[in-house]
């Protein structure tokens, strides 16, 4: 199995077999290639500030459970599952679900991105858009939330997005359908509202 | 405020509307990324980051587990692989094995070491020692009689340095036993361990420069150099097994060790004949020398 991420191909397997017969460096391969998707995932699963640690224990955890990594599968998606674990438990443990305003708070972090040429007008919807779908995916079930940022804000394809979540096929794909239905019904005609603050 | 200028592009069809919604929540996504700033150097430093915590909780090389079976079998050819590998196991987060990171003269080394010393030596460049470390002392003493009484063999005592001051006995995991031998000397302490040899490993010495092997015997024969003995000059990490309050439980332990040799000689009473010795406590490689030679005044 291979994979492409931060445009490095990398044979995931041969890595895999070089880290279980003793050569810890390889795996240098493995976090090399995904900790920008990984970052991702803690962030859209609610790390915030964490995001980085949680990546890092869920790197060490991800090698200390390597033994048990199935032959043939995609390294991403049993990793992800592994960073929304320890997502959860951090969170958990320090008792502060990332509340909506926390991910505003990050997604404002990510606002330099938008070019300084850009219409403001344009930015401003941006960014209300943003978080008019934030809101929307935080209204949702966590089944739901979890269905739609594997696939999408995760970019992961049906099979991906099975293995990491443990669904079977068919639930991802009903799954999907009724979260994508449900935010549309939570972002009613696009229309951004008057002032910022629809979302609490 | 209102952004009416933005508000066609969002009047669609509903059906175009749910078409560009994966679109959004890519870009949503994507917009994650650049908190943190530059990909490739944040990757970078969690190499790094991830590297060297696996080498500094001394993480086992995670070993293949047969077939896509379930947990019963998992665990089976965990065990079996953790008996055929039993010396060299010692206490790691994931709960299986030591591997080392080796450079290979430093395996050799410890394959040569697995052979005589209980002591594994495993390079780890990463495994800085704290500064000031002192030899810890014996504890409680106990009469060189009882010691041997409880550990089932006979301390051998150096000459060169006498009567210990104290001695003591350490359980060890599987009924094995250390015998410790104390002296004070000038306001520290010089302490010799020593244990039968045949036993698995129970010291970890983690270093970041190769020891040096010395002989013991001035007749070095043409195969190779008789009763070997490994010099550390340097203050390394040492890991070894402590047990609880209550006795039954035995947990690794970690300190910083000082320049140490560390030989073996052939024992009476021991059980496969040898035992492993760790001098600690005596800066001076020729009298580090000079005390393990002593032992032999004694047979």
């Amino acid at each position: 199995m291979k994979t492409r991420e931060g445009g490095r191909i990398v044979d995931e397997a041969a890595v895999i077999a070089r880290v279980r017969a003793g050569e810890p460096e390889a795996y240098a391969e493995l976090v090399r290639a995904h900790t920008g998707i990984a970052l991702r995932a803690a962030a859209a699963l609610g790390a915030g500030a964490d995001a980085e640690d949680v990546v890092q224990q869920a790197f060490v955890k991800a090698y200390c459970a390597l033994g048990r990594f199935r032959d043939g599968a995609a390294f991403k998606p049993w990793l992800l599952s592994i960073v929304a674990n320890e997502t959860r438990n951090t969170v958990r443990t320090a008792a502060r679900q990332r509340t909506l305003a926390g991910r505003e708070a990050a997604f404002a972090e990510a606002e330099p991105l938008i070019p300084e040429s850009a219409d403001p007008a344009v930015a401003t919807l941006e960014t209300e858009r943003r978080a008019a779908l934030l809101s929307a995916l935080e209204q949702l079930s966590e089944e739901h939330r979890l269905v739609v940022t594997y696939r999408y804000l995760l970019e992961m394809d049906e099979p991906e997005t099975a293995q990491a979540l443990g669904w079977p096929r068919g639930t991802v794909k009903s799954r999907l359908n009724r979260a994508l239905k449900k935010l549309g019904r939570l972002l009613p005609d696009f229309r951004p509202r008057e002032g910022g603050d629809e979302c609490e | 405020m209102s952004v009416s200028d933005g508000r066609e592009s969002y009047d669609g069809e509903a059906a175009d509307a749910a078409s560009r919604l994966p679109d959004e929540l890519r870009a949503l996504g994507r917009s994650l990324d650049a908190r943190g700033g530059g990909g490739a150097v944040g990757s970078e430093s969690m190499v790094e980051r991830v590297l060297a915590q696996i080498l500094a909780e001394q993480i086992p090389v995670p070993v293949q587990e047969a077939g896509p079976t379930g947990v019963r079998a998992r665990l089976r050819a965990v065990r079996r692989w953790m008996r055929l590998r039993r010396r060299a196991l010692a206490a790691a987060v994931c709960g299986l094995l030591t591997v080392l990171v080796l450079t290979p003269p430093v395996r050799a080394a410890v394959f040569d070491w697995f052979g005589f010393g209980g002591v594994e030596v495993r390079y780890d460049p990463s495994a800085v020692p704290s500064a000031g470390a002192v030899v810890p002392g014996c504890g409680r003493s106990v009469t060189l009689e009882e010691a041997r009484r409880q550990a089932g063999f006979e301390p051998v005592v150096p000459d060169a340095l006498g009567v210990p001051d104290a001695v003591s006995v350490t359980g060890e995991p599987q009924g094995r036993f250390l015998v410790s031998l104390c002296w004070r000397e000038g306001g520290h302490t010089v302490r010799v361990d020593e244990y039968p040899a045949r036993l698995d490993v129970g010291f970890v010495k983690a270093v970041r420069e190769l020891p040096e092997w010395l002989s013991l015997d001035a007749t070095v024969s043409p195969d190779g150099i008789r009763d070997p003995a490994l010099w550390f000059a340097r203050p390394h990490l040492l890991s070894f097994w402590l047990v609880d309050g209550d006795g039954d439980r035995y947990t690794r332990e970690e300190r910083t060790a000082g320049p140490t040799l560390l030989w073996t000689r052939a024992a009476g009473g021991v059980p496969g004949g040898d035992l492993t010795f760790r001098l600690e406590g005596v800066v001076s490689k020729p009298r580090a020398v000079e005390i393990a030679k002593s032992l032999d005044r004694h047979q």
